[in-house]
């Protein structure tokens, strides 16, 4: 017999089960959020009665679709795990509770994490400009955007057990495997040509830097992928890219103009000097901007790799999501903007 | 880019089978399912710009002409069509071959295919850019 539960009642039941002293579960505030490209998410309160106590959680749902972008680069099963592992550690991140393979639950794989009390403003909204805006001249904001950042690279990868996403050789070879890890993606979304990316990637490949030195990097760290509470970091989120690499990717993903959108502050809400200076303080590491301007292109590259992936999904029918088919107009922009940073 | 035809088809296909299904409200749903009708009717008026791809054709007929003329790039120049495809290969190759190139040869072949490359982008962005086209 087909199964007629909503999504809602299927996760109600899917809790029940891993919550067996809970009487009367019930969930509340349930919104599948209209934001991820990657991933559904669902955000909600379960409400239950335990030992005669009323009891109240929030959590967030994330679930593979089937048909969503880096589908086959960012597994669930490894979000979790990094999630999880993350726990034991300085860095600001949600608990990670189950995860479930079994497409016969909800339709495909998901994991369920602590919903972090907080706010994640939009900062390419008008509104979410001014509320970044408005934090930054506070001043707390920006301190603990630095401070999170660093909380990461700082921290014994090896120790949290964060090497079952892979580590580079030395030298070159992070960049190298970044690199040929979007090319994987490029070669799987194209479908013609497209030789202004072709000399982004050999110019990538022939001047590949040294990383300075191993660390955990979040691979987006930015404005709208962190919770925001009383003008603090609650938790970094989004964890879809996360590598073992050169720390100035993460930081070069911060200087970038990609996401500021003519703002004067770097991810709408840090002053250049302030995060260089503060981040350097905190970290013991030289931010060498030569490479960042690599690692800058490498973004661009990889901004076009999603963008081709997108609109790929979109004209193939696979995906129905109109953003999806906006992208195909953003891979000229974004191979523009490379071809404009390598001279011509 | 994906072709305009194709890609109304995929929005009209969203429109009617995702976007209007999900709508509760009598008002918008219509008007979801009419988009759709009319998008339909719009994909049989337009036509891809000839204009895009005939600025394409030239520019890269010319650069494979000039770089037949810089000696030791010359090499790299087959015999095959002036397309995009043929151009990748080639910038491949200028790369993979640069130390047998020289670097002199190397970097005017790879001036001259900066300079299509920008042309090319150029006929591109008269659709995805902000300006008018």
């Amino acid at each position: 017999m087909a199964d007629t539960r909503t999504t809602q009642e299927k996760i109600r039941d899917y809790l029940k089960g891993k919550l067996p002293g809970a009487c009367d579960l019930a969930l509340s505030d349930f919104v599948q959020t209209a934001g991820g490209w990657s991933h559904e998410i669902y955000i909600f309160y379960a409400n239950w009665k335990e030992h005669g106590r009323e009891r109240r959680q929030g959590f967030c749902l994330r679930k593979d679709p089937g048909s969503g972008l880096l589908r086959e680069l960012s597994s669930l099963k490894e979000q979790f795990a990094v999630i999880k592992a993350l726990e034991q550690t300085a860095a600001p991140t949600p608990k990670a509770y189950w995860y479930e393979q079994d497409p016969s639950l909800l339709g495909g794989p998901f994991f369920m994490m602590e919903k972090v009390e907080g706010e994640v403003p939009n900062p390419w909204s008008r509104a979410g400009k001014q509320f970044y805006a408005e934090a930054a001249e506070r001043g707390r904001l920006p301190r603990s955007f630095v401070e999170a950042l660093a909380s990461l690279h700082n921290l014994d990868w090896r120790a949290a057990g964060l090497d079952l996403i892979g580590v580079p050789g030395p030298g070159k070879d992070f960049a190298l495997r970044e690199i040929e890890k979007w090319e994987t993606l490029i070669r799987e979304s194209i479908r013609k040509p497209e030789p202004v990316l072709t000399e982004v990637l050999m110019w990538l490949r022939a001047n590949a830097p040294h990383a300075q030195r191993p660390a955990f990097v979040h691979g987006a760290y930015r404005t709208g992928n962190l919770i925001i509470k009383d003008d603090a970091i609650a938790a970094i989120i989004d964890w879809e890219l996360q590598v073992i690499g050169d720390p100035m990717y993460d930081v070069a993903y911060v200087l970038s103009d990609l996401n500021r959108e003519g703002s004067p502050l770097l991810s709408c809400v840090v002053e250049r000097d302030f995060f260089l200076d503060y981040y350097q303080q905190l970290t013991g590491l030289k931010v060498d901007l030569e490479v960042c301007r690599y690692y800058e292109i490498l973004y661009m590259m990889r901004s076009t790799a999603f963008w081709l992936s997108a609109s790929g999904l979109f004209a193939e029918g696979r995906n129905k999501d109109l953003r999806l088919a906006r992208t195909t107009y953003s891979v000229p922009v974004v191979l523009d903007m490379a071809a404009k940073a390598l001279g011509f | 880019m994906i072709p305009a035809k194709q890609l109304l088809n995929e929005i009209v296909s969203s429109l009617r089978n995702v976007i209007a299904p999900a709508i509760a409200e009598p008002y918008p749903k219509a008007q979801a399912y009419m988009a759709a009708v009319i998008l339909e009717f719009v994909m049989r008026q337009v036509e891809e710009r000839s204009d895009i791809a005939e600025g394409k054709r030239e520019a890269l007929a010319a650069m494979f002409l000039d770089l037949s003329r810089i000696a030791g790039a010359d090499r790299l120049v087959g015999g095959g069509p002036a397309t995009d495809a043929e151009l990748s290969k080639l910038i491949e190759r200028l790369y993979t071959e640069r130390a047998q190139i020289g670097e002199p040869a190397f970097t005017a072949a790879n001036r001259l295919v900066r300079q299509t490359l920008r042309r090319l982008l150029d006929q591109e962005l008269k659709v995805a850019g902000k300006g008018d086209g």
